[in-house]
C-alpha cells in the first residue's frame, strides 16, 4: 500500500511539474503592462540588413513630417537618438538569441520560426 | 505490475490536457508590391476588450523606427522587452512572411484579434493595416489588408 501511494505521488508530481509551466504561461502572464524602463535589456548587434534595403533608412510620415536626422546604421544594438535629448535606444534581441517573452501567447514557450518567400 | 499500470494511466490522464493547451499555427502575411524598401511589421494580439495582449513577431530590428508602428507603439510604449527573441528582418515589397508557432488554445474563439501595423521608408505609416479575429472558423481563410498588407491568413 505504501509503495502504491509512493508511485502515485511521484507520477502526480511529474504531471504537475510538466503542466504547471504551460498553464501559468497561459493564464498567469495576462496583459503585459506598458513600461518604459529599459534596464537589463539584452544588447545585441543589429542584423536587420538581410536582403532588405534598410540602409540609411529614414521613415518619414507624410502626415507629421517626422525626420530622422541621423541615418547611420549602428550595429552594436545601441543607437543615440539625437532628437530625444540624447537618450539611448536599445534594439531588441533577435529571434533565437534569447527566449521569447513570457506573454502567454506561445503555448509551448518556444519562439516562432519564420520564413520569407 | 497493476500498480505501475494504474500510475501510468493516471499520469497520462493528468498530462494530456496540458499538451492540448497549444496548437501549431502558421501565420502568412503577404505584402503588396508597394515599390518601397523593406516594410516594418508589428504582429500582435489584443483581447476581447481590445487591450494589448502581446506581440507575436516584429519584422524590423531598429527600435528607432518603431514609433511608426503607431498602434503597437502606443500599446507598448515602445518597450523592446516585448519583442526580445521574436524580432527579425523587415519584409520586402511583394514578399510573403510565414510565421510558424505554437499558439495558446485559449486565444481562439475567445475574442482575441491579431493585428498588423506596417510602416515603409519614405511612405505613409499604416497602423492596424489589418486586424483578423482568431477563430477556428477563420482558419485557412485569407483576409485583405488596407495599405501594405495584401492578405493575412492563419492555418491550424
Amino acid at each position: 500500500m505504501k509503495k502504491t501511494f509512493a508511485i502515485l505521488l511521484a507520477s502526480t508530481a511529474l504531471a504537475f511539474g510538466a503542466g504547471i509551466p504551460a498553464w501559468s504561461a497561459m493564464h498567469g502572464a495576462g496583459l503585459s503592462t506598458v513600461g518604459t524602463d529599459r534596464d537589463g535589456l539584452v544588447r545585441l548587434a543589429d542584423d536587420d540588413d538581410h536582403g532588405d534595403d534598410d540602409r540609411g533608412r529614414s521613415v518619414r510620415n507624410g502626415d507629421d513630417g517626422d525626420h530622422h536626422g541621423d541615418d547611420d546604421d549602428d550595429d552594436d544594438g545601441r543607437e543615440d537618438d539625437h532628437g530625444n535629448g540624447g537618450s539611448v535606444i536599445v534594439n531588441p534581441a533577435p529571434a533565437e538569441a534569447v527566449a521569447p517573452p513570457a506573454n502567454g501567447l506561445f503555448g509551448s514557450g518556444a519562439g516562432p520560426t519564420v520564413k520569407v518567400n | 505490475m497493476k500498480t505501475i499500470l494504474a500510475a501510468l494511466a493516471l499520469t497520462t490522464a493528468l498530462t494530456l490536457p496540458c499538451v492540448a493547451l497549444a496548437r501549431p499555427v502558421t501565420l502568412t502575411t503577404t505584402l503588396k508590391d508597394f515599390g518601397g524598401g523593406g516594410a516594418y511589421l508589428a504582429i500582435y494580439v489584443t483581447d476581447a476588450k481590445g487591450a494589448y495582449a502581446g506581440t507575436l513577431w516584429m519584422a524590423g530590428g531598429k527600435a528607432r523606427y518603431y514609433e511608426h508602428l503607431a498602434d503597437w507603439y502606443r500599446a507598448t510604449g515602445g518597450n523592446t522587452a516585448e519583442i526580445n527573441g521574436i524580432t527579425g528582418a523587415s519584409v520586402g515589397s511583394g514578399r510573403t512572411l510565414e510565421i510558424s508557432l505554437d499558439l495558446a488554445d485559449a486565444l481562439f474563439d475567445a475574442g482575441y484579434t491579431v493585428h498588423v501595423d506596417a510602416a515603409v521608408e519614405d511612405m505613409r505609416d499604416s497602423p492596424n493595416d489589418i486586424a483578423v479575429p482568431l477563430t477556428t472558423a477563420g482558419a485557412g481563410k485569407s483576409f485583405p489588408g488596407r495599405r501594405y498588407v495584401a492578405s493575412l491568413a492563419y492555418g491550424l
